[in-house]
């Protein structure tokens, strides 16, 4: 009786996940539950009316609302092709569902029909994705009107719809790719097709993609042109295909993304920047290449006799020692450089001209895009650093060396320093394009390129050296909930802090002062970066003399009476 | 779902599977018939357990094809004849061994299952257990629970990847009886084992060496050290 069989292993189904989730809705702690919804209210509000107040509330004039009404839509519409865009690559990979683990190996390989499987958590992310796509949709709606005007529900409304269809189109491509087995290849060359078809709409100011007919429904408060129908209908179409072609998804693909999954999200839960981003890069497959796209010279290829690393020899100078040491992480920093992926490259260009875009908008006058270049540098910092983090991964290889691991990671700065000048140089490219071309856009490019490159870097080694925040530590025991909340805040925001800080100078080159008010700040930066090495280097010996400081209030006096009658046990022990 | 005619348990035609450059498994042709119990040998990273996930239907063959009872794996058929049992036990954490049970055997369509369920949980001396969640268990309680969970549904071919890590000796030794009894029961039987003792008393030995096939016959007709050093 096949037909009996399959009902009764979809009532199965049914039970087991029923079963799980009265058993999760149990062990739920109600309290808690409701104090993080108070917390995410509290964060939220202060974030809307800080956003308010940068957004300003002045209604544009006549010809401001014409060009928006001309060239909205193409805007939104971007922003559709780039939530599109980033589902086909999750779809590519056997995104976005993310199965768990013992349903893969329980659920996926039991003779249950896998659409059957997957069409139940794939309708719940359409469905919590519509919901924040419809949250964020009706903010953002609502901001529009304090400046387009009209009636606030009718941009609420159409905000909450679009941003709704917006999330659960890109969601139902990704299933649609996934589903279809478009695979890597085929997937990005659909996204990159969504982004050219949408840019080209917005070089033009006209609409002929889907992506801007959704655009003219988010702002048929402003003009109403029934043309968005088609761009809605088509959103719709996409999240409607999705779950009925989820039941292909890989299984291969979803077991590799059950694993990984789960870690990236306690990585995240506990700010974990480092394994969050070595575990992203797990999932989207981004491995260094097994050949290098160039290789080094051998250190000892012109000496006589040469073979082995040059510190290492017997018999040699010791100044020369001393050198080759101070050159191996230089040499280490560029081994990893020339192993780098080409879609991390591509990741660091785009994430570099990101920023470059953002900076030139905070010159502009939008001051809040400074944190969004900042961001985006900070993250591209944290690929860059990569030789940095992977010996603060391995840290029985760098006690091993025959030198201070401050002195290795300072070491490491250096390369990376270096290969962050071509990622933030696309920034001030795309900074001076999009300011004209002109000579004074030019100059000021160039004079915050350094800084905000070098200081992009900087905070990712904050990251990389400090660690995640140490939110079970010894030292937390001891104070109070709060005191321990604000610290691990400060913590995790202090790293894109230090980033963000590398753009500051496009402020100071604002109106009439240009590339030589740029610079005056440029130098307060170089000498932040300056502090970040030097703390970098000497962070461990720092920690220490700190930690024995506090750990026995008598010990830093007796010492400091020991190194004053000359034993020279003070400090040290 | 039908049973094709005199299939052979599991088969394979230019299976091969491949990450990049890097070659997991060479091109194989493999045909086990019914019944048989089978060692698969060979040093860390030969191929064991890649071939086995693509017969499970847990990994995608880079090229040819491989059959379970004469369908294709990861098809319903095969997902309901095939028991897939792996290196590292993955179970729920919020449900209990005797969930763990209920499920799997609704899922697989089992009749009359408590029996057979209550035998498995005694031969491992996890009855009194039975309740915890296998969240809180050990390793090798975990892997025990694991392989009652594999034993406990019907089926026709039992794949199973180093069963013997993190078992104790009554644990070995129970497993090993069950294996026997399955396959008593007409259960083909693949074993991916470094375990050369238990290798030597099975059917058929097949050892792996970088992915591709360097022995295959009887266990009894080679030295199997030299087949996996």
């Amino acid at each position: 009786m096949p037909g009996v069989d399959a009902r009764l292993r979809r009532e199965a189904l049914v039970d087991l996940r029923r079963a799980r989730r009265r058993r999760r809705t149990a062990d739920m702690d109600v309290m808690e539950a409701l104090y993080r919804a108070y917390v995410s209210a509290l964060v939220g509000g202060a974030a809307l009316w800080w956003l308010v107040g940068e957004l300003g509330g002045g209604r544009l004039a006549a010809a401001e609302l014409a060009r928006v009404a001309a060239n909205g839509p193409q805007v939104v519409g971007a922003v559709f092709a780039l939530a599109l865009a980033i589902g086909l690559r999750s779809g590519g990979r056997g995104g976005p569902l993310v199965v768990e683990a013992a349903d893969v190996r329980h659920v996926l390989l039991a003779p249950v029909a896998r659409g059957t499987a997957l069409r139940g958590p794939a309708l719940r992310m359409l469905r919590f994705g519509g919901a924040c796509g419809a949250l964020v949709g009706a903010v953002a709606s609502v901001l529009a009107y304090r400046r387009l005007g009209g009636q606030w529900p009718a941009w609420a409304a159409t905000g909450a719809v679009a941003g709704a269809l917006v999330v659960t189109g890109a969601l139902g491509a990704a299933m649609i790719a996934s589903g279809a087995r478009l695979g890597r290849v085929v997937s990005g060359a659909l996204a990159l097709a969504c982004l050219a078809w949408a840019g080209t709409d917005l070089a033009t100011a006209r609409a002929t993609s889907p992506f801007s007919l959704l655009g003219e429904l988010a702002l048929w408060p402003l003009h109403w042109r029934p043309a968005g129908l088609v761009g809605g209908a088509v959103a719709l179409g996409l999240a409607v295909a999705g779950p009925a072609l989820v039941g292909r998804t890989s299984v291969e693909a979803s077991e590799r993304r059950a694993s990984l999954a789960g870690q990236l999200r306690f990585a995240a839960t506990v700010r974990d920047m480092r394994t969050v981003v070595v575990l992203r890069r797990q999932l989207s497959q981004d491995r260094p290449r097994s050949r290098p796209w160039a290789g080094l010279r051998a250190p000892m290829a012109r000496r006589p006799g040469g073979g082995g690393l040059q510190g290492h020899r017997p018999g040699r100078p010791a100044l020369v020692q001393a050198s080759s040491q101070a050159g191996a992480p230089w040499r280490r920093g560029w081994h990893g450089y020339l192993r780098f992926p080409a879609v991390r490259l591509g990741r660091l260009v785009l994430l570099g001209a990101g920023a470059g875009a953002a900076a030139f908008g905070a010159w502009r006058g939008t001051t809040a895009l400074v944190f969004v270049a900042g961001l985006a540098l900070y993250v591209a910092g944290l690929d860059v650093a990569e030789p940095m983090a992977q010996a603060v991964d391995h840290p029985t290889l760098m006690e091993g060396y025959p030198r201070p691991r401050g002195a290795v990671l300072a070491g490491l700065f250096w390369p990376a320093a270096v290969a962050m000048l071509p990622v933030t140089a696309a920034g001030a490219v795309t900074a001076a394009a999009l300011a004209g071309g002109g000579a004074g856009a030019v100059a000021t490019a160039a004079v915050v390129w350094v800084p905000a490159s070098l200081a992009g870097l900087a905070g990712a080694v904050v990251s990389t050296v400090q660690g995640p925040p140490p939110l079970l530590a010894e030292s937390n025991m001891l104070m109070p909930p709060e005191a321990v909340g604000a610290r691990v805040a400060v913590r995790t925001l202090w790293p894109p802090l230090v980033s963000t800080v590398g753009v500051l100078p496009v402020f100071a080159a604002r109106g009439d002062r240009g590339a030589a008010g740029a610079a005056g700040a440029g130098v307060g930066v170089l000498v932040l970066v300056a502090l970040v090495v030097v703390w970098a280097r000497y962070h461990d010996p720092i920690h220490e003399a700190l930690k024995q400081a506090l750990s026995s209030p008598g010990a830093g006096a007796r010492g400091a009476a020991g190194s004053a009658a000359g034993t020279g046990r003070g400090a040290g022990t | 779902m039908t049973a094709p005619d005199n299939a052979p348990a599991l088969r394979t035609e230019g299976l091969t599977k491949s990450y990049g450059e890097l070659v997991a498994l060479e091109p194989l042709d493999f045909e086990m018939p019914a019944g048989q119990c089978l060692a698969l040998v060979g040093h860390n990273g030969s191929g064991k357990s890649t071939l086995l996930k693509m017969v499970a239907g847990l990994l995608e063959p880079s090229g040819g094809t491989v059959e379970v009872g004469g369908e294709p794996a990861g098809s319903l058929w095969a997902r309901a004849q095939l028991s897939y049992l792996p290196d590292e036990p993955v179970l729920y954490d919020d449900l209990s061994v005797n969930e763990h049970i209920e499920y799997t055997c609704r899922l697989h369509s089992a009749e009359d299952w408590e029996d057979r369920a209550a035998y498995l949980v005694d031969c491992f001396g996890l009855s009194a257990r039975a309740d915890e969640l296998p969240a809180r268990f050990s390793r090798g309680l975990r892997q025990k629970t694991a392989i009652v969970l594999a034993l406990v549904r019907p089926l026709a071919v039992l794949v199973v990847d180093e069963p013997f890590i993190g078992l104790d000796p009554p644990g070995r030794e129970a497993f090993e009886t069950l294996l026997e009894e399955t396959a008593t029961d007409g259960v083909s039987i693949v074993v991916a084992t470094h375990q050369l003792d238990y290798a030597a008393r099975t059917d058929r030995c097949v050892a792996l060496r970088d992915g591709a096939v360097v022995y295959d016959g009887p266990p009894g007709e080679v030295a199997l050290p030299s087949l996996v050093g």
